[in-house]
């Protein structure tokens, strides 16, 4: 997924503000058995929210693919997944990293070159590829399709770089959340928006005046984020993750978010 | 041996600077300064900003900030008059106006505004209008309270020498009250005017493009592209460019009031 941003980024920069001389001291954990954790007993989950079907709050609980996944690395090392809602600009950058908000971050995010050099991902988990989503009956193929018109993207998310490479002569509008860009189009303020197909697919089963008119195949991966260097954790979301593939427990995981089973072309 | 009580007070003084800059130097001994400098001040990264975060960031924060205002202050006025008005009915549309507006986040007004009218009406306002309309129907409801308090605050003989003098009410709140009224109130109407140029920000919640990102936009889409603090620090920087000659305005208006009586 693309990456969404966020909501204002104050709360990091007071949070970096204060903790940046004692980030040292402000590891706790068991560093006894397992990987060192920020929060004893707990694996803590930094996500953006909501971005279903990955991560969305029902009933008072944040559930979703992601969630699911996570619980299982969590139950694997004998702890409980508690999540952390941030905004997407302090996962993105790394910055919740530095000042020890969270172990890892699950939040539907593309694996990209600018992203590793600011923390580890775990193996692909996640194939994503960018769609356009409009009102019903317009007959937008591609970005170029869209000249002259507006194409809003959501803020630091690999739909809006995706956007800026491709939409020349397009008006590009850039939107702070998911919800408002979908909101957007669905208003018509703008022409079309562009984001990950499953995001998009899920919100036009709801909204059945809204359609998904394409999807480019941008080669991208959801990964989990971890600290850089945190190696323990990364390879033991490894090992998760590739069990579960083998046991069909990620299928089922799958299947119960996306209501199909995933394809096996491209998957790592 | 006891001390003097003037000496006392300057040991009590004296040991209140040293706790100060104690806790001043712990402060700074203690923060990682390679860290922060490498997060907040990298010059390259700064260096990138320029002069796009002048040309469109600033530009369109004070552009915003002054659509918002002058709506605002129209309005403001007209709401003032209203909330003073001897006929009923005018006092109380203006009364729930100004509690309803003072008592919801300005956020709400920009939702409201920006995709609520779209979606009601199937038709997109233009964004500056919505700006305009958001910033200044938020920023009416306070400049109504500080005019009033204003208008009032013109001694009752002013306006019974304009009548005596064969003017008709109206003539007389328009020519002779409201001037003086907006006198006093020019201070306070600054501040709004500091506030309003915050709340500017609020606009990144209607959707953006490039030439209209303002300065909290810029900075934080800027934090992203670069992964750095820096953006943000300047874009932050960039607001004291422009409320800080206002607060100076301020203060010397203050003062020529002061002067004047």
């Amino acid at each position: 997924m693309s990456a969404r941003s966020a909501l204002p980024v104050l709360s990091v920069l007071a949070a970096v503000a204060v903790l940046a001389g004692c980030t040292s001291t402000a590891a706790g954990g068991n560093k006894s058995s397992g990987p060192d954790l920020v929060s004893a007993g707990k694996l803590t989950t930094c996500t953006h929210l909501p971005y279903a079907p990955f991560q969305v709050k029902k009933g008072g609980a944040i559930v979703g693919f992601d969630v699911d996944l996570v619980d299982l690395v969590a139950k694997d090392m004998g702890v409980r997944q508690e999540i952390v809602n941030t905004p997407f600009e302090g996962i993105e950058t790394g910055q919740d990293f530095t000042i020890r908000k969270c172990d890892l971050a699950a939040a539907g995010m593309t694996i990209t070159p600018a992203r590793k050099k600011v923390m580890d991902f775990s193996d692909p988990y996640f194939n994503a590829t960018q769609a356009l989503l409009t009102k019903k009956g317009r007959p937008v193929k591609k970005v170029e399709d869209l000249k002259g018109k507006k194409l809003g993207y959501q803020k630091a998310t690999t739909g809006g770089i995706y956007a800026k490479a491709h939409g020349k002569g397009v008006e590009l509008v850039e939107f702070e959340d998911l919800g408002l860009l979908l909101t957007a189009v669905k208003s018509g303020q703008v022409d079309a928006g562009i984001n990950d197909n499953g995001v998009l697919f899920d919100y036009v089963k709801k909204n059945p005046d809204t359609a998904v008119t394409a999807e480019f195949n941008t080669g991208e991966h959801y990964g989990i984020g971890v600290r850089t260097g945190n190696d323990v954790l990364r390879k033991r979301i490894d090992a998760v993750l590739k069990k579960a593939k083998s046991d069909g427990r990620y299928d089922r995981i799958y299947k119960k978010w996306f209501g199909t089973t995933p394809q096996t072309t491209g998957r790592s | 041996m006891p001390l003097s009580k003037r000496r006392r007070t300057r040991v009590i003084r004296g040991v209140q600077y040293g706790v100060l800059v104690v806790a001043v130097v712990a402060l700074a001994l203690v923060a990682d300064w390679h860290q922060l400098r490498t997060a907040f001040f990298d010059v390259e990264v700064a260096k990138a900003l320029f002069p796009d975060i002048i040309t469109t960031a600033l530009v369109n924060t004070v552009l915003y900030t002054l659509l918002g205002f002058g709506f605002g202050l129209a309005l403001g006025l007209v709401l003032a008059l209203m909330r003073l008005s001897s006929v009923p009915p005018y006092r109380w549309i203006a009364i729930t106006y100004i509690e309803f507006f003072r008592g919801v986040p300005a956020l709400l007004v920009f939702i409201a505004l920006g995709f609520g009218v779209p979606l009601a009406f199937q038709v997109a306002l233009d964004m500056n209008v919505t700006v305009m309309l958001s910033l200044g129907l938020v920023g009416a409801a306070y400049m109504a309270e500080t005019i009033r308090a204003g208008i009032q605050a013109v001694p009752k003989g002013q306006t019974e020498a304009a009548r005596s003098l064969g003017m008709s009410q109206g003539r007389a709140t328009v020519s002779i009250v409201i001037p003086q009224a907006f006198r006093i109130v020019l201070p306070p109407l600054t501040n709004e005017l500091i506030l309003l140029t915050k709340d500017s920000s609020l606009v990144y919640l209607l959707g953006l493009s490039l030439n209209q990102f303002e300065l909290a936009n810029f900075g934080r889409d800027a934090l992203n592209e670069h992964k750095s603090l820096t953006p943000v620090l300047i874009a932050g920087l960039c607001y004291l460019v422009i409320t800080l000659p206002l607060g100076q305005l301020v203060r010397r208006l203050e003062a020529r009031t002061a002067r004047a009586r």
